[in-house]
């Protein structure tokens, strides 16, 4: 009874596919990550149970909202902190975490949640944005913070590499996208994205909730509606009709692909036109991830307020549902 | 002879006048008018009268035997010759011519007058002659008439002789009926003087006198003895009765002592005589209501005094079903046998008879039912009475409560004492709607009965604990089933009884809780205060009761549907909860075995447009914030401030994220509808921006989990 409760209240916050793709990890608001066999999932033989996680292991005390894989490690968000755990030891069942790391806060009322998580490959370093507003660069080698990026006055939703321009985006509540030179750690650009009219929504508010590159274009969106934006002229260049605050968006190939409010995952086109809405499972969505390292089990795969998590395999209808 | 004749008549005459004169008078009236002659011959006629006036003899009658009859025949016939002559002479002196006056005429007629006067004598004698005759005849014939009756007389009376001869005869002797001792016997054992074989031997008659008595003899010892015996009797039943009388004289004083130990008893808890009575009856239960009797008195000694169990119901019936041999079961089959035979024949009207009748006999219940009654601190008693089916095989349970205070004017409470549902899922998924015996399901298809919840209502509720309570194990659910009878019982009965006690205590304070809520007030306890901000604007308007039809066809709880975490045995509520123009309806499913289930809550709130928490992910935390949280909801255990503190919560929370979402849109125009008076860190988090709904107590903040 009180399981079923439990999974009734589940979100699904966030995904990583392991570094082989066979693998999916999710964590959910109460801390928990399950480890999904994809290739289980996805041979001709699936059964119920297949959809079951093949792990499932209380990482934190709070909700899990970034998970990002390295080479050989997951890394895990909760409550400001950041745990590693060996994909190799994961599959093998064991739940030990490899290790565990805080970002020094200032304030002691409240620990900070942690949103967002990228890495910077150049550097081998973690840019980790959260509740205290601002963002913190751990070095992978020796796990220290060696860095603060401090600007944002509201806390940081989404993070944002820029691999040949080393910069680094970040979107916050207070409604900025904010871009920092990785190398000197310094601000770049701001853009107060609820300032321009096109993309502003009052009625819903002024945060960034969703960020997405892709060389010199960049995609973002929350209160404001979402909106692809040119770079080098700090301009929208469409704006998408969607109804709802998204949450996640990403590129992919010619097709902008966008999760938030609303059962559907969204597919725009970037002349601004709404290709397609898919309808999935949960009644909103956090996120969604695409597996594109395996290219045997290329899937994508949302989650949002729900226990399931829905899996496509072709991308314009929902196959399956995986389920905490 | 003729003096003779007329001496004896004299009287006669005599007592003729004397006895009627005026017949004698007529008749002499008579004899003038038959003789009109008669008084000119009056003259003639010599009337002898006696010296003695009474005897008057006619002298002719004296005359009369002196004559001959046959010479007044001849007289007569000379007299008509003579008579005759003169006729005819006189005819010829007339026809020649005489005169009538003439002397020829004149003797004639004299003559003819003598002559006419001896015939009137020879008249009158001829009749005399002829009376006398009679008179003769007459006397002659009564004398006949005596004899002949005298005659009669003598053969009567040899009649009737012979018919005493007849009947002494044919009497029979008593001695007759009078068995007795063989001859050859009575000669062996009868002493000489008596027997007399001297005389006997040869005289039948004697003999039977000897052996009479003999017997009498005989006869008169054994009364002898009889009384003897009689009296011997009489002497030990007077004894008897002495003792009897003792005996009844000790019950009284025994009655007495009972009496003034039963306080004794009471006061050290020891109700021996009660114990007793209920053994008495407790022989005749059936199996599994003793075992369950057993079990539950012996749980009541050792583990809870408040718990009493006694047995209710008609003794003598149980009697004489106990009585009866046990071959009910074969019989049944047999007649089944023979029913479907016959059914095939008979008409359908009768059949539906038949299967009422059959249905009813396979539902009955044993006569003595046992009422277990647990009694709470408050005061208020759950009675529970546990019925057998004796054909089924399955025990039932009936609840009834009755409380201390009067639980009047909470309307949507009116389903939590509700004895139809009040035990519920005491264990999960335990509605006790059907029948826990797989045999029964066989039995039911032979007489038609469909499903068994249609005579729960009737029946009580064969609940599986019930079952198990009553040592009946049922192959269905085999974890177990290596226990039976009283172990099965024993293990359960603890917390049977824990979680009975419990649920009442729940539904108890349910009802309390129910009464103020819909007064719209939420009470909050002492020890919950702490959970809860001390001020909280939002209040609870209304709180109602729903059906389960009401409560699916809601649009903001199909999630809650779908997740098959209700089911139509819960209780249903609408609860809404008001702020200003903000009002949030909670569609609240209490599960019946709250509190150890949280009641489920899912909202919808009015607000500028509909929101519900399928759609917004706040509302979800709020619906989350209230369900899931039972360990800081539920308050001292067992958590019967669940509900209360949920709904508590619920207004916190309808606060936080009115208050914080008017801080959101502060872009925007005009005053606030609600002033931020809540402390929160920040007022949203993490990717899908949820409002702190987390109270932290002494701090006095909101947080996000």
């Amino acid at each position: 009874m009180f399981v079923s409760l439990q999974l009734l209240h589940m979100s699904v916050f966030s995904q990583s596919f392991s570094p082989c793709g066979r693998f999916l990890a999710a964590g959910n608001n109460y801390g928990e990550i399950a480890v999904f066999s994809l290739s289980a999932a996805l041979s001709p033989d699936a059964s119920e149970a297949s959809q079951k996680p093949i792990l499932n292991f209380t990482a934190h005390d709070g909700p899990v909202f970034s998970l990002l894989s390295t080479d050989t490690h997951l890394l895990s968000a909760g409550n400001g902190e950041i745990s590693a755990w060996s994909w190799a030891e994961l599959i093998k069942k064991s739940t030990k975490a490899a290790w565990t790391r805080k970002p020094s806060y200032e304030t002691s009322l409240e620990i900070p949640e942690i949103n967002a998580m990228i890495i910077n490959p150049k550097e081998n370093s973690l840019i980790v944005g959260g509740g205290d507003n601002n963002i913190h660069i751990m070095d992978m080698e020796t796990g220290i913070f060696k860095s603060v990026l401090k600007g944002h006055t509201d806390y940081i939703h989404c993070l944002c590499f820029k691999e040949r321009e080393e910069e680094i985006l970040s979107g916050g509540e207070d409604g900025a996208v904010r871009i920092w030179d990785s190398r000197t750690n310094r601000p770049v650009h701001c853009i107060e994205v609820f300032k321009y009219e096109e993309c502003a929504r009052p009625q819903f508010g002024k945060w960034i909730s969703c960020l997405a590159t892709d060389s010199d274009w960049m995609l973002c969106g929350g209160g404001p509606s979402l909106s692809l934006w040119h770079l080098r002229s700090m301009s929208p260049t469409s704006v998408f009709p969607l109804p709802g605050c998204q949450r996640e968006a990403v590129f992919y190939q010619d097709l902008i692909m966008s999760v938030g409010e609303g059962p559907h995952v969204s597919h725009c086109l970037h002349g601004g036109t709404v290709k397609a809405q898919i309808p999935c499972t949960p009644s909103s969505l956090n996120t969604l991830a695409l597996n594109l390292k395996n290219t045997e089990h290329r899937v994508m795969t949302v989650g949002g307020s729900s226990h399931q998590i829905d899996v496509f395999t072709n991308f314009s209808y929902r196959a399956f549902s995986l389920s905490f | 002879m003729s003096s003779d004749a007329v001496k004896k008549r004299k009287p006669k005459f005599i007592r003729n006048e004397a006895g009627t004169p005026e017949t004698k008078r007529g008749r002499a009236e008579g004899d003038q008018v038959t003789h009109p002659a008669g008084p000119r011959l009056i003259g003639q006629r010599k009337l002898i009268t006696a010296k003695n006036q009474d005897v008057r003899v006619y002298n002719e009658e004296v005359e009369l035997e002196d004559r001959d009859p046959q010479q007044d025949y001849m007289l007569y016939k000379d007299t008509c010759a003579d008579l005759a002559k003169l006729m005819a002479e006189i005819q010829e002196l007339k026809s020649g011519g005489a005169k009538v006056g003439s002397v020829e005429i004149e003797e004639r007629h004299r003559q003819c007058s003598i002559h006419f006067i001896t015939l009137k004598k020879l008249n009158r004698l001829a009749h005399m002659r002829l009376k006398k005759g009679r008179d003769q005849t007459h006397e002659a014939k009564q004398r006949v008439d005596v004899l002949h009756l005298q005659l009669q007389n003598l053969l009567y009376e040899v009649m009737h002789l012979q018919k005493e001869i007849s009947k002494c005869l044919e009497f029979k002797s008593q001695h007759e009926e009078i068995e007795l001792v063989s001859e050859e016997e009575f000669f062996q054992e009868a002493p000489a003087e008596i027997s007399r074989p001297h005389v006997t031997r040869d005289d039948q008659h004697q003999l039977t006198l000897a052996r009479l008595d003999w017997e009498l003899e005989q006869r008169k010892r054994l009364a002898e003895q009889y009384k003897m015996s009689l009296a011997r009797k009489e002497k030990i039943q007077k004894a008897i009765e002495q003792k009897r009388e003792y005996l009844s004289s000790l019950q009284p004083g025994l009655h007495n002592i009972m009496q003034a130990s039963i306080p004794v008893q009471e006061y050290l808890s020891m109700p021996f005589e009660q114990m007793q009575k209920q053994a008495e009856v407790a022989r005749h239960l059936p199996p599994a209501l003793y075992v369950l009797m057993v079990q539950a008195a012996a749980y009541g000694q050792a583990c809870d005094k408040t718990l009493s169990v006694n047995i209710t119901g008609d003794v003598d019936e149980a009697k004489a079903l106990s009585r009866r041999p046990e071959d009910s079961q074969d019989d049944e089959s047999d007649s089944d046998a023979e029913e479907e035979q016959q059914n095939t024949k008979r008409r359908r009207a009768t059949v539906g008879i038949q299967l009422e009748d059959k249905r009813k006999e396979m539902l009955r219940r044993h006569p003595l039912s046992l009422c277990v009654d647990l009694k709470c601190k408050d005061g208020s008693i759950l009675h529970l009475f546990f019925c057998y089916l004796m054909n089924l095989n399955i025990l039932t349970v009936k609840t009834k409560v009755s409380t201390a205070v009067d639980l009047s004017g909470a309307v949507s409470a009116g389903e939590l004492l509700n004895s139809e549902s009040l035990l519920n899922c005491l264990y999960a998924s335990d509605h006790g709607k059907e029948t826990p015996n797989p045999v029964n399901r066989y039995q039911f298809d032979k007489v038609g009965i469909t499903t068994f919840a249609d005579y729960v209502s009737d029946l009580g509720h064969p609940y599986v604990w019930v079952q198990k309570l009553g040592g009946l194990q049922f192959s269905s659910d085999g974890a177990q089933s290596e226990l039976s009878g009283s172990a099965l019982s024993a293990s359960h009965m603890e917390r049977t009884m824990k979680l009975l006690r419990g649920r009442l205590q729940a539904r108890l304070a349910l009802h309390k809780q129910f009464s103020s809520l819909e007064h719209s007030i939420i009470p909050v306890s002492s020890e919950c205060q702490h959970l809860f901000p001390a001020k909280v604007v939002s209040g609870l308007t209304r709180w109602t009761m729903m059906s389960y039809q009401e409560f699916t066809e809601l649009g903001f709880v199909q999630h809650v549907l779908k997740a098959g975490l209700v089911c139509e045995t819960d209780l249903f509520f609408m609860a809404v909860v008001e702020r200003g123009t903000a009002r949030l309806s909670a569609a609240v499913v209490v599960n019946p075995r709250y509190p150890e289930v949280m009641p489920l809550f899912s909202l919808s709130l009015h607000w500028k447009g509909e929101r519900s928490g399928r759609t917004e992910d706040n509302l979800r935390a709020m619906e989350s914030e209230v369900n899931v949280f039972r360990a800081e909801l539920q308050g001292p255990r067992p958590g019967l401030q669940l509900l209360t503190n949920q709904i508590q919560r619920l207004c916190v929370c309808l606060d936080v994220y009115l208050e914080t979402e008017s801080q959101v849109c502060d872009g925007s125009e005009g005053p606030k509808e609600f002033p931020r008076e809540k402390m929160c860190l920040r007022t949203a988090r993490g990717p899908s921006r949820l409002k702190p709904f987390k109270y932290n107590h002494p701090q006095g903040f909101f947080s996000h989990r």
